[in-house]
This record gives C-alpha cells, sequence and structure tokens, in this order.
C-alpha cells in the first residue's frame, strides 16, 4: 500500500471525524438532552412525543433514514449539499439513543439529591440543570461512549449519499487501483484507531469526572 | 408534492417477497451468529488461556470497524484471494460473522455474571461440569443476557438494510428501486421506514413478553 | 393534652389533625403537635412509627392527606376553611412559607459533583443570587462553623460520613432558615462518628434556630429537648419535657422502647 494512498484515506477520515464530532458531540447530544427532557416532563403528550421519537430514530435503520432525508430535503424546496443531509440524518439518529441512555441515567438519580435541592429552595428548572443533568451524564458516560463509537462506525453510510469521507474513499481509490483488499482493510485499521482514541478519551473523561471517588 | 402510496400498493408482492429475504436474512444470520458467538464465547472462558487471546483479536477488530467496509472486503476483496462470491452468500457470511462477534460479547458477559457461589454449590452437591453448564449456568444466563440479546436482535435486523449496497435483494434495495424507477422517492423510503419501524417494534414487543415471562426465575 | 404555653407566642410549627395514608395504609393517624419558636423539639418512636413521614409532611416532601401544618403561623400547602374543607394554596405561597424551612437528611445528600464549598455555596448563588465570589465567602463561614472550612475544596467522597453530614448541616444553615429539620441526623454514621454531629446539634440549639429532630439517640434527646414527643402506630402517645416522658412511672409502650434502645444513651435512663 503506498503512503499516497494511505494518505489519501487519512484525510478523508478528517472528514469523519469532523461529522462525527458534530453530528454526535454538538447536535446529537442537544437534540438528546431536548428529548430526554421531553420523556421525564409532566406533560403527557410531551413524554409521548418523546418516546415516539425514541421509537422512530431506534427502529429504523440508518440507512434509511439518510436516504429519507436526502431525498425529503430538496421536495420541500430545501436544497442542501450532501453533507448537510448527512449531518442532519446521523444527528437526528444518535439523538433518540443519547436520549433513551440519558433516560437511564435521570433515573439513577438519587431521590435524595433532588430532595434536599428542593429543601435548600432550588427551581425545578435549576435542579435539573446543575444537579440532576450533571449527575446523570456521569452516570451514563460509559454508554454514551459506546454510542458514539457506534454511531463513528455507522458514518461509513454516508457514502451512499455522496459524501466522501474515508469508506468513500476507500470504495473509489479501490474502483480505480483493483485494490479493495488493501485499501479496506487500511480503512478499517484507520476506523480502528479512530475508535480505540474514542474509547481512551472517554474513559479519559470518567476519570476528570470522579470527583474525588478512587 | 404527490404522494403516490398506491403504487407503491401495487408492488405489494414484490414487497413482501423482499420482506422475505430481510427476514431469512436476519434469522439465518442471527441464528448462525448466536450458536457461533457461544462457541467463542465458551471457548474463550474455559479454553487455554492462548485461545482466549487468540479470539480476542478478530472479535475486537470485527467489533471496532464498520460492517459496510467488512461487507466490502469481503465481497470485492474476497476474488483476490480465491474467494468468490455472489452478493447473497456473502451477504449472509458478513453479516453472521459480524453478529458472531457481538453476541459473543453478550454471552461472555453473561458467563462472568454468574456468581461464582452458584458454581461452587453446584460442585459440592456433586455435579459434573457438564451437568452444571447446561442444569445452572446457561438457565441462569439466560435470564441475565435476555435483554442485551434481544437488543442486539433488533440490531441485526436493521444492519441487513446495509447488504442494499451490494444488491442483495431484501427490503431497502426492493422498494428504492421501485422509488427510483417511477421518481417516487420520498414515497418509498417512507413506506420502507414504516415497514422497518412495525418490524422492530414487534421484535421488541415480543422480547419484552418473553422477558415478562421470564422475570419469576429472576434472581436479582 | 399539651401543657399551657406560658407565652402566648406563635409557634414555630403547629400541626393539627395530620393524617397521612399511601395508599390504603394509615402512616399518620390524627397527629396534633406544637414545636416552640428557639426550642428543640426531639421526635423519638419504634420504626414504623410515621416519624420520618411526619417530619417529611412539615418539610413538605410529602403531602399530608388530611389536617393542617402551620410554620410561624403560615398555613403549608393547604389551608383549612370553616367547614373542615382544605383548599391547596398557590405555588407562590407555598414557596414562601417552604423558605423559612430548612432540613438535614438521614443519607446527607450532599451533591456528589461539587466540593463541600461548591454544596454550600449552591443554594446561595442559585436562590438568594448572590454572586458566585460572595455565595463562597458566606459558605467558608458556614463551614467554619461547623468545623470543616479546612477541608472546603474536597469532594464528598473524601469525606467521612460524619463530615458530609456536617457539611449538610452548613448547607442548611447558609440559607438562614428559621426552622432546622432533621431526619434521623445520626442513623447512618458509625458510632464514633456521631458525636461530632450531635455537637454540632448541640451548639445550634444554642443559638435561638427551632430545631425539630427525629432520632434514635436518646440520650441527646432526654439532654437537649426542650419537648421529647413519643410517636407510637402514628399518633402521639406522650409528649412534654425529658421528665414527664423519661419519668417514671412510665408508659409500658416506652419501656418496651427503651429496652431496645439500651446502647443509645437510654442506660441511664432505666
Amino acid at each position: 500500500m503506498s503512503w499516497e494512498l494511505f494518505w489519501l484515506l487519512v484525510e478523508a477520515a478528517r472528514l469523519t471525524i469532523l461529522l462525527s464530532v458534530v453530528s454526535i458531540g454538538v447536535f446529537g447530544f442537544l437534540i438528546g438532552v431536548l428529548v430526554c427532557a421531553g420523556m421525564l416532563s409532566d406533560n403527557v403528550w410531551a413524554r409521548r412525543a418523546g418516546r415516539l421519537y425514541v421509537s422512530f430514530f431506534r427502529g429504523v435503520p440508518l440507512l434509511v433514514q439518510l436516504l429519507l432525508i436526502y431525498y425529503l430535503l430538496p421536495s420541500i424546496d430545501l436544497d442542501v449539499p450532501p453533507v448537510a443531509a448527512a449531518i442532519a440524518g446521523m444527528s437526528l439518529c444518535t439523538a433518540a439513543y443519547q436520549a433513551e441512555i440519558m433516560r437511564g441515567g435521570f433515573a439513577g438519580v438519587s431521590k435524595g439529591l433532588v430532595e434536599a435541592a428542593d429543601m435548600c429552595g432550588m427551581s425545578r428548572f435549576d435542579t435539573f440543570r446543575r444537579i440532576r443533568l450533571p449527575i446523570a451524564v456521569r452516570l451514563v458516560l460509559p454508554a454514551l461512549t459506546n454510542e458514539a463509537i457506534m454511531m463513528l462506525k455507522s458514518s461509513s453510510l454516508v457514502s451512499v449519499v455522496g459524501v466522501v469521507e474515508l469508506t468513500r474513499m476507500a470504495q473509489d481509490l479501490a474502483a480505480s487501483t483493483y485494490r479493495p483488499l488493501e485499501l479496506y482493510a487500511a480503512a478499517g485499521f484507520i476506523y480502528l484507531v479512530i475508535n480505540v482514541v474514542v474509547a481512551l478519551l472517554g474513559r479519559g473523561l470518567e476519570a476528570r469526572l470522579s470527583w474525588g471517588r478512587t | 408534492m404527490s404522494f403516490d402510496f398506491a403504487l407503491l400498493a401495487s408492488f405489494a408482492p414484490a414487497i413482501a417477497r423482499a420482506a422475505g429475504v430481510t427476514l431469512f436474512l436476519w434469522v439465518v444470520c442471527a441464528g448462525l451468529g448466536l450458536v457461533a458467538g457461544f462457541a467463542i464465547a465458551v471457548a474463550r472462558r474455559y479454553g487455554p488461556r492462548f485461545v482466549d487471546r487468540l479470539l480476542f483479536v478478530p472479535v475486537e477488530i470485527i467489533r471496532g470497524t464498520p460492517f459496510l467496509v467488512q461487507v466490502f472486503l469481503l465481497y470485492y476483496g474476497g476474488p483476490y484471494v480465491g474467494l468468490s462470491l455472489d452478493n447473497m452468500p456473502a451477504g449472509i457470511i458478513a453479516l453472521s460473522i459480524y453478529s458472531a462477534a457481538y453476541y459473543s460479547e453478550i454471552w461472555r458477559a453473561g458467563f462472568a455474571a454468574i456468581p461464582k457461589g452458584h458454581v461452587e454449590a453446584a460442585s459440592c452437591v456433586g455435579m459434573t461440569e457438564t451437568q452444571t453448564l447446561f442444569r445452572i449456568i446457561l438457565p441462569e444466563m439466560t435470564m441475565l443476557v435476555l435483554p442485551a440479546m434481544v437488543n442486539m436482535t433488533i440490531l441485526m435486523l436493521k444492519e441487513t438494510a446495509i447488504l442494499s449496497i451490494i444488491s442483495v435483494p431484501e427490503l431497502t434495495l426492493t422498494v428504492s428501486a421501485i422509488g427510483t424507477q417511477y421518481y417516487a422517492f420520498v414515497e418509498s423510503f417512507t413506506v420502507l421506514a414504516l415497514i422497518y419501524w412495525a418490524l422492530v417494534e414487534a421484535c421488541g414487543a415480543a422480547g419484552r413478553y418473553a422477558e415478562g415471562r421470564l422475570a419469576r426465575y429472576r434472581f436479582a | 393534652m399539651t401543657a399551657p404555653e406560658t407565652a402566648p407566642e406563635i409557634p414555630a410549627v403547629r400541626v393539627s389533625g395530620l393524617t397521612k395514608s399511601f395508599g390504603e395504609t394509615r402512616v399518620l393517624d390524627g397527629i396534633d403537635l406544637v414545636a416552640a419558636r428557639g426550642a428543640v423539639t426531639c421526635i423519638i418512636g419504634p420504626s414504623g412509627s410515621g416519624k420520618s413521614t411526619l417530619l417529611r409532611c412539615i418539610a413538605f416532601l410529602e403531602e399530608a392527606t388530611g389536617g393542617l401544618i402551620e410554620l410561624d403561623g403560615q398555613p403549608l400547602g393547604y389551608a383549612l376553611g370553616p367547614s373542615g374543607e382544605r383548599t391547596r394554596l398557590p405555588a407562590a405561597a407555598i414557596r414562601s412559607v417552604r423558605s423559612q424551612v430548612g432540613m438535614v437528611f438521614q443519607q446527607f445528600n450532599l451533591w456528589p459533583h461539587m466540593t463541600a464549598l461548591g454544596n454550600v455555596a449552591e443554594a446561595l448563588v442559585r436562590v438568594r443570587r448572590l454572586s458566585r465570589k460572595d455565595a463562597e465567602a458566606r459558605a467558608l463561614l458556614q463551614l467554619e462553623a461547623v468545623g470543616l472550612a479546612h477541608r472546603a475544596g474536597h469532594y464528598p467522597a473524601e469525606l467521612s460520613g460524619g463530615q458530609q453530614q456536617r457539611v449538610a448541616i452548613a448547607r442548611a444553615l447558609a440559607l438562614e432558615p428559621r426552622i432546622l429539620l432533621f431526619d434521623e441526623p445520626t442513623a447512618s454514621l458509625d458510632p464514633e462518628l456521631t458525636g461530632d454531629v450531635l455537637n454540632v446539634m448541640r451548639a445550634l440549639a444554642t443559638t435561638g434556630i427551632t430545631m425539630v429532630v427525629v432520632t434514635h439517640e436518646i440520650g441527646f434527646a432526654a439532654s437537649v429537648a426542650a419537648k421529647i414527643v413519643f410517636l407510637d402506630h402514628g399518633t402521639v402517645l406522650v409528649e412534654g419535657p425529658s421528665t414527664k416522658v423519661f419519668g417514671k412511672p412510665r408508659h409500658p409502650r416506652i419501656d418496651q422502647f427503651l429496652e431496645t434502645y439500651l446502647d443509645r444513651g437510654a442506660a441511664t435512663l432505666l
């Protein structure tokens, strides 16, 4: 495998990483918190909406979601580049998984901690933001890291809507150089490295947020 | 925008056939994966140390790389090492290997979760290792791993969609082909999404039913 | 039958005819209780007598199913109409009445992701709207008062149980409540650590704050409380000063109860 080919793959991997960070870490997380808040709210319609969202985006394969968004947007006069459809598809999908994970996290926050906030006079909103949310996220950090890794692998599917990320680059190069084995193996290797890094980052974050626990 | 769902309705037989292929792929691959995964888990836990370390490598590679890349490697790269497969066999092999790796981890976690005391109690009353495995470990494990297994199996159903990319005639390929041919993309992908959603919800409900029925055996 | 109050003061806490049921189970069965301003009132009794439930109703962490609670003369949560019907008060009124009350929990309930200083300062920032700097300065003073200023930067996981509970007391005091409730504050502590917490509570008792304490520490109750309320099966069996509740001749139920608490200071009374 020539160095130039490998470098082309690495460059494409940068797009994979960028896509993943934006979709999983930013939009996916924010939408996930919103959906989770809905599932935990007192409003029965908010709860239903949240559960419906999670059910749909976890029940439909990501590939189908991506294709649907890719063709849906132009038909409602929203002509966006494929990358936008990719980010939208990945964000909406990971948000559903993250919402469900965080819901489990909130269930793990001891009732007493919330009662203490109540007795200190803190509002429901402040209690959510300052007490329940940080503790819940910390509880589910391993699960969130896992989800990030799964989504990163799934980012390979955006190749079918024309985004030239790592998998698509490997495909194109394999077609033109007739060396699929090396190229897909190299692409797999790069994914593996990225995943190991993410796993290590996750564990580092867990350690940093351990608040005095050994 | 006009919704031409009637068009899709006229293709109902073809879609039903494609659904059959999807379900066939799902059942065969999940089944093979469950069995192979179990064998891997047993080998890693009860076999010699070097087997555990040896199997660690492929399992982690398969779990650490995208399924699509594995499919491409097998289908497009296979011929270069003398493995020329049609898309259907390639799809079945790829998905079976993929699910075996994931299932093996669930089985392993199940084995590890059985309290040592239960196994010790079994040996104290004179049970052989095989008896212990079948009468104590496996039944207890089933209850423990059921939620994770159901979860993974549902995931496998969704992964079958990826095989459309190498033109395996399952649901995604068939319905999107109809959409492409008649320029009815939104309708076709919407219907496709709804079909998968219904299948997944049905599986989820079946899984919850099974968990409920087995709940009385829970010891935690 | 309560002794007549010597001064026509409005009591800090007055509970009248309080009932509380959880589904079919009636946990509180018509409780009347008065906690005088500035005094320590201890609620004792066997497990399941409803002591914690009573305290949590006063804290409004549970809502009573009947009866009336008044804090400094103001009705809490529900007002009782002339013909005995209860109407729920508006949220703002409830909030304002509750702001005079602080609570110390058996499980401490310190927020694990904040330091001791952070725990004490948090409500000052969120509720009293102080700047972070001012809040932390005030919080540090509170921690000094309970003897833990030197551990201000530590997380709860790095503190012993007794230290955590003292931080919890500091946190409750930071908001300057008029009434401080204690729900079995030493029950989760190793015996060697209860002393530190009880000493802080003894010191607090001299500051003029009203304290209502649910406790198993009979020695503490007998020596510090102005009034002891003995609860059994959801009703008040005996109440009054220590001499009345523990003095002989004793109610047989109290004899029975004290037998089980010999190691908590009851030996001196038997």
